[in-house]
């Protein structure tokens, strides 16, 4: 008993014991550097491709919002869980969070999303809804019947004797209009993401 | 003979004990605990059920909610599905990079389940050092994959960023202090009489009754299962990776496994750091359709998923097979049958760390 | 008189928090994240603001995930068995608003105010222990401050 009072005495007088009793200091309450926060504009110009909303895996978390003259994205928090993937998928590194961005610059990653159309033969009624609402197709063939055929190939699908045809997958921006009109549900676009390092082929 | 129930004791769903909802019925005959009974389904959120006809950008982030405290793992083993199914192979940095940030997700895991099992028996003061310890964990997750919890860093073909060289000195460094301090507390529980009072020879599994009820992770390999998936990983095996087993079966040894298997960490990231070569850590490569069974070492044991994906790689079918519930399982048919007190209750059931989250889901 | 009471109380309210918290069906996420608030590093008692599990001798009840069904009625039970003054404060995304879990088919019912009163809450999926502590320091001082002429 003595003994021990005397090792606790001895303890306490010990110039470090001091130190961290008088000095120690909890941790700032300030986040690291590293830690990918939500996502802050950089400044620079959104085009308004919405490839930010399309990889986005959250319901709500991201919608590019038009700001008088110019789009910009708005992160939603409460929805936002920080996965920093539209900051990746961002072709004109509008957002940037922790150091993501800084990351890709230096090893050269990217991550690339393809849009695939894929219809359901069996279900699909050949409406042509879908070949109507697309907004690439209105920019290609301005002269798209309402019954979804047309005499143009540049577009994506077309209603070509009475079937459905996907000719150019490669255009689609992954908007999705066309699996929201689609009476069966049939159509639908499936988004095929890639992540690649090194120069882009 | 009729056993004659005095009392049923409830425990929980909100207890201070479990941070996660789960309801223990316990028949009592004195102090003596005569059967016990687990109800379940207090946070069922159908997590597989919204998977189905996603892709995998966004089941990922599904499958690292399954559970948050082993988030890492389930990222790593959904992926890998996924790359099974597709025949995508990781770059061979990436390979390592994986592993390293597996194993401190293992150790932040196990640290928290020691921290809980202290708490438990009310030894706050190694519940605390634990926890601080854990901290350090948590911050080299933080830096090398920009997130503290929910981490999100693998993705088909790689991992997301690369370790930077003064990351990796950070991470050499840290690797350092929690060896030194983990070792103190490691005796510090392993020499504990207080300790010891609480925790050897109760919550009995032997070997027999560990096979029987499937037991999976550390808590069969306290019973003296050798059983770690991490043995036939191919990354894994590069690192000449040996499963810890102890004999016991009581809560000391289930507590003593995941303190060794702290030290197993430390030595597996020090070799993947000093094996990993430099290059690429996105290797690309698209996800094709399939189904495939896929197993890995998840911290608590056996994580298992099934997956079907079709041709576009969007994942139709799901099922996932999470190793709590054998252990839970195990530890109220086995552990707690007999046990001399209702306070063992609490303690046993937390030594067999089971996470009510990966369970449900 | 009565001012001079309230301001004591006032005081006392501010930096004495007893804090519960209940898991409505989160992933685990947000509860390890308020756990580690306790550690040593962040030492939430250092602010006066100790952890219970009790309901009963908690002010602060921190309601964690999305709210699955099951919780519905328990979540009101729990409510009403803290003691005036009470206030709920939700952590993490999942009582905002379900995060990825809110989806088409799964069994979550979220946001938690549908169920009780949300005074503050605390977005991040998870928060960091910094923004929980950030968020709870910020609120400590108001939340509480002249709550018997407010509830009137």
């Amino acid at each position: 008993m003595g003994l021990s009072i005397i090792w606790y005495l001895k303890e306490f007088c010990r110039g470090t014991w001091i130190k961290t009793f008088l000095f120690a200091k909890t941790a700032p309450l300030v986040d690291p550097p590293y830690f990918r926060g939500y996502p802050t504009l950089t400044g620079k110009e959104c085009t308004h491709c919405l490839s930010c909303m399309m990889i986005c895996p959250t319901p709500g978390a991201i919608e590019v919002l038009c700001e008088g003259e110019t789009w910009a994205p708005k992160i939603f928090e409460g929805h936002c869980i920080r996965c920093g993937l539209c900051i990746e998928a961002c072709p004109e590194d509008v957002l940037d969070a922790g150091r993501v961005l800084e990351t890709q610059a230096r090893d050269g990653t990217s991550l690339s999303v393809r849009y695939q159309v894929a219809v359901n033969p069996d279900t699909c009624v050949r409406c042509g809804n879908c070949v109507v609402a697309c907004p690439v197709n209105k920019e290609a063939d301005p002269q798209l019947s309402a019954t979804g055929t047309s005499a143009n190939d540049e577009v994506i699908m077309r209603i070509h004797r009475g079937n459905l045809w996907v000719f150019h997958d490669e255009k689609c921006t992954g908007c999705k209009t066309c699996e929201g009109v689609c009476p069966t549900g049939s159509i639908r676009i499936a988004r095929v993401a890639e992540g690649r390092q090194g120069a882009e082929e | 003979m009729k056993k004659t129930v005095d009392v049923a004791i409830p425990i929980g769903p909100v207890h201070p004990c479990w941070k996660e909802p789960v309801r223990i019925k316990c028949e009592t005959k004195g102090e003596q605990v005569l059967s016990v009974e687990v109800e379940l389904g207090y946070m069922k959120k159908g997590i597989e059920r919204i998977m189905r006809g996603r892709p995998w950008q966004e089941v990922m982030f599904l499958a690292e909610r399954v559970c948050g405290i082993c988030s890492v793992v389930h990222n790593m083993v959904f992926i890998e599905t996924m790359e099974a199914i597709s025949e995508i192979e990781p770059t061979e940095r990436a390979a390592f990079l994986r592993v390293i940030v597996n194993e401190l997700d293992r150790m932040q895991s196990h640290l928290i389940a020691n921290f809980s099992y202290c708490y438990t028996i009310e030894h706050e003061t190694l519940a605390m050092y634990l926890l601080n310890e854990r901290e350090h964990v948590m911050d080299m997750i933080e830096r090398i994959t920009g997130n503290r919890v929910n981490t999100a860093y693998m993705i088909p073909g790689g991992v997301r960023y690369d370790l930077r060289p003064e990351d990796a000195e950070s991470l050499r460094e840290t690797l350092a202090l929690l060896e030194k301090n983990l070792d103190r507390y490691m005796r510090i529980f392993e020499n504990g009489p207080m300790i010891a009072l609480r925790s050897r020879d109760i919550g009995i599994l032997t070997k027999e009754d560990a096979l029987m009820a499937h037991a999976v992770g550390p808590t069969a390999r306290a019973s003296g299962i050798a059983t770690d998936l991490r043995t036939t990983h191919p990354t894994y095996r590069k690192l000449d990776f040996e499963p810890v087993v102890r004999t016991e079966g009581d809560n000391y040894a289930r507590i003593m496994v995941r303190f060794e298997e702290l030290f197993r960490s430390i030595g597996l990231i020090r070799r993947a750091l000093a094996m990993m070569p430099e290059g690429p850590v996105r290797g690309g490569g698209i996800c094709k359709g399939g189904e495939i069974r896929y197993s890995g070492e998840a911290p608590r044991g056996e994580l298992t998923y099934f997956v079907k994906a079709d041709r576009y790689g969007r994942v139709e079918d799901i099922a996932i097979q999470t190793p709590s519930i054998m252990n839970i399982d195990a530890c109220t048919h086995h552990m707690l049958k007999g046990v001399l007190s209702v306070a063992d209750v609490t303690a046993t059931f937390i030594s067999s760390d089971p996470c009510i989250a990966c369970n449900e889901r | 008189m009565t001012g001079m009471l309230q301001k004591m109380k006032n005081a006392v309210r501010s930096r004495s928090i007893h804090v519960t918290y209940v898991d409505t069906g989160s992933c685990n996420g947000c509860d390890i994240e308020v756990l580690a608030c306790l550690s040593p590093r962040y030492d939430l008692e250092q602010y006066g603001i100790y952890v219970h599990n009790n309901p009963r001798e908690a002010d602060v009840l921190l309601v964690l995930g999305c709210c699955t069904p099951q919780w519905e009625d328990k979540l009101k039970g729990l409510w009403e068995k803290i003691p005036e003054p009470k206030v709920a404060i939700a952590i993490g995304n999942c009582p905002l608003s379900g995060c990825v879990f809110n989806r088409e088919g799964s069994y979550v019912n979220p946001p938690a105010s549908k169920h009780i009163p949300i005074a503050a809450s605390v977005p991040g999926c998870p928060p960091r222990p910094t923004e929980i502590i950030r968020a709870i320091l910020s609120l400590a001082p108001t939340v509480f401050k002249d709550y018997e002429e407010k509830r009137e």
